[in-house]
């Protein structure tokens, strides 16, 4: 068996996960991405409650 | 005052990222409210404390989730309700879509609290790791890791092309305990 240094091999570096699953992982990453935007946008667009509003208002006040 | 108008200010223009944490956090929507009222006041009473220049979002998140862990302690008997805000199914997307929508909602429910914490605070105001990892009080690695967990947990719940071999659901016990439990053992009370 021929020994071979690192710094000459010319093997390609074996990827960590076959193309198909990663393609799979990337779009599922997707969908979710877009999926929890959709689930919780409306939660961030919501108006501030009164209640909230005033009571650091009051405390700005002080 | 300056710094006083900066701190009142930055409270509520960072409210809705804490609603969306609360809500990631409970699960519910009348007890996120009260958590993000509760947080609040507390950063109020504490606004002395504050340090200008400090992370103020990483500060408030983390309050927000002292807060939670302390009332998980004081009420272990939660209700668990699913409360994914309901007019999200109610859109103009295709039936498919909306079930798939759906789905994700029971699936986000299922995961532990401190992963589903991380995906939102990443996935939904784009968080970076290091942000997170100040927010929530962890190393990055593990910031890093429970998002990665949460995808992939997610996604082999949602597609069914593994089975849950790695990381099976944990059980309500272990998702509400399992932040609580963590702080107690790095910080026990007497």
């Amino acid at each position: 068996m021929k020994y071979v240094a690192m710094s000459q091999r010319k093997d390609k570096p074996v990827p960590v996960k076959p193309p198909q699953e990663a393609k799979t992982q990337a779009a599922f990453d997707l969908w979710l991405r877009r999926g929890l935007h959709k689930l919780y946008d409306e939660v961030v667009s919501e108006p501030i409650p009164e209640e909230l509003l005033r009571i650091i208002e009051e405390d700005r006040q002080k | 005052m300056t710094t006083a108008v900066t701190f009142h200010d930055q409270i509520i223009a960072i409210v809705p990222k804490l609603r969306v944490q609360a809500l990631a956090l409970t699960r519910n929507r009348a007890a996120a409210e009260d958590l993000v009222q509760d947080a609040v006041c507390n950063a109020l009473s504490a606004q002395d404390s504050f340090i200008p220049g400090t992370n103020f979002a990483a500060l408030m998140h983390r309050i927000l989730r002292n807060r939670f862990i302390s009332n998980l302690r004081k009420r272990r008997d939660t209700t668990d309700i699913e409360d994914v805000p309901s007019s999200s199914f109610a859109t103009d997307a295709p039936h498919e879509d909306r079930l798939a929508l759906k789905e994700l909602g029971r699936a986000m429910t299922r995961l532990p609290v401190d992963q589903r914490e991380a995906l939102v605070m990443v996935v939904v105001h784009g968080m970076s790791y290091e942000a997170l990892a100040e927010a929530t009080g962890c190393a990055v690695g593990t910031a890093k890791s429970r998002v990665f967990r949460a995808r992939r947990q997610l996604e082999a719940w949602l597609l069914g092309e593994r089975q849950e071999r790695q990381s099976r659901p944990a059980s309500r016990l272990e998702r509400e305990r399992s932040i609580p439990a963590r702080q107690e053992r790095l910080h026990p009370s007497s």
